[in-house]
């Protein structure tokens, strides 16, 4: 269930216009430490080629 | 359509008479001209105001919903029993009748606490289309004869193609005949086009992610959160919406337009298998917001992925409650 929510999550968000590669899903486990460390450098250079967010951000 | 009146009229008194149903909800004519407006009627005499006809635009299964979920709380004052069943009749055409698969499948009410008066759907007019078909005059005077419609305003009289009139969702509607009924008035509608139903979609689909984040705000900018369209939608049903939540607040109420956007994305992200193209949260809305491109991309996506149109079978369980093993899983991040 949680699957199919993020798979039509992601297709809408992307129609509406937010860059795609700003929403990632995946899969981890606790016992998977290099996993992780993996995934999170993947997710940081992804988001660092994109800038900073303009969208669906509040001024405070 | 006369017959089709006099059929439906001879129905419900007689459901009504013989107690099948306690109240019934259909649509009676408008009090402006070219419209129609839901109708509840509980005594067998009034039966006579029903019609059913090219200008009834709600989808009644949210007062169908409406009606069991107030009396099922009123009967929690009464002593066990005392308690009666309340039984709603319904006048439902092909998307009426989706949300009421939709209400059974979600457990919302049971099947013998409605009985569906089953119409054929020919689509409605869209109001907003009409008003722009005759420049934005107020509509004086109307009458439909044969496939026109007639329409009088201040600048004088207008013919116009009922087929042009339509709104969009019915044009390309796939289920224009009931899913499920207990009577039926009248014969099967011929089918509408729904081989067209995602040419928009996909044209959508297609434009650069700027152009259709300008869309998107665009559109939203224009909201003002008067929240008509949750009103109106059956799938709306939630006793607190998370709008009017205050612990946690999901959605700021303020004027800031992420607020509005915010707002908008979690309605429509909620109709996943939910929506069933009615139309009835385009037609109330009051600054005509283009909530159907967003919806039928919801819509499409579901049936590429999960090969479900929202409330079409009572057999087909709603997609988000059940999984495949070979579901799609491209959008996982693996590097
Ligand atoms: S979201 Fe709109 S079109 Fe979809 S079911 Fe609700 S009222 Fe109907
Ligand atoms: S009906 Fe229209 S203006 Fe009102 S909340 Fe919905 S989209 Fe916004």
């Amino acid at each position: 269930m949680a699957r199919r929510k993020f798979a039509t999550l992601k297709r809408f968000l992307d129609y509406i216009g937010l860059e795609g590669d700003r929403t990632i899903f995946t899969w981890i486990s606790a016992s998977e430490g290099e996993r992780f460390a993996n995934v999170i450098k993947g997710v940081t250079a992804k988001v660092r080629a994109l800038g900073p967010a303009t969208k669906l951000v509040k001024k405070l | 359509m006369e017959n089709i009146d006099k059929k439906l009229r001879e129905e419900a008194k007689r459901l009504l008479e013989e107690k099948k149903v306690d109240v019934l909800i259909g649509y009676e004519t408008g009090t402006l001209p070219l419209t129609a407006t839901p109708c509840f009627i509980t005594n067998p005499e009034d039966a006579e105001k029903l019609v059913w006809n090219a200008f009834c635009t709600q989808n009644l299964a949210k007062f169908v919903h409406d009606l069991i979920s107030q009396h099922r709380e009123s009967q929690k004052r009464v002593k066990p029993e005392d308690r009666k069943k309340k039984v709603v009749g319904v006048v439902a055409r092909g998307c009426t009748t989706r949300s009421i698969v939709l209400h059974l499948q979600e457990r919302q009410y049971a099947r013998d606490e409605i009985v569906i008066i089953g119409v054929p759907c020919t689509g409605y007019v869209d109001r907003k289309r009409l008003s722009a078909l005759v420049g934005g005059e107020d509509i004086r005077e109307g009458a439909r004869e044969g496939d026109q419609l007639v329409v009088k305003t201040a600048v004088g009289e207008k013919r116009i193609p009922l087929k042009d009139a339509l709104a969009a969702n019915c044009l390309t509607c796939r289920f224009n005949n009931p899913i499920m009924s207990d009577v039926m008035i009248g014969e099967q509608a011929p089918p509408m086009s729904p081989d067209q139903e995602y040419v928009e979609i996909e044209a959508f689909e297609n434009l650069p992610t700027e152009e259709r984040w300008a869309y998107f705000t665009k559109e939203m900018n224009k909201c003002i959160r008067c929240y008509a369209c949750r009103q109106a939608c059956p799938s709306c049903y939630c006793k607190t919406c998370f709008v009017e939540q205050s612990q946690p607040q999901w959605v700021g109420l303020g004027e800031d337009a992420t607020d509005t956007q915010v707002f908008q994305l979690m309605r429509l992200f909620h109709m996943v298998g939910r929506c069933v193209d009615c139309g009835s949260c385009v037609s109330v809305c009051p600054m005509g917001v283009d909530l159907r491109k967003f919806l039928k991309k919801i819509d499409k996506d579901c049936f590429e992925l999960f090969e479900n149109r929202a409330g079409s079978s009572m057999e087909d369980a709603p997609p988000l409650s059940r999984a495949k093993e070979h579901d799609k899983e491209d959008f996982v991040f693996n590097p």
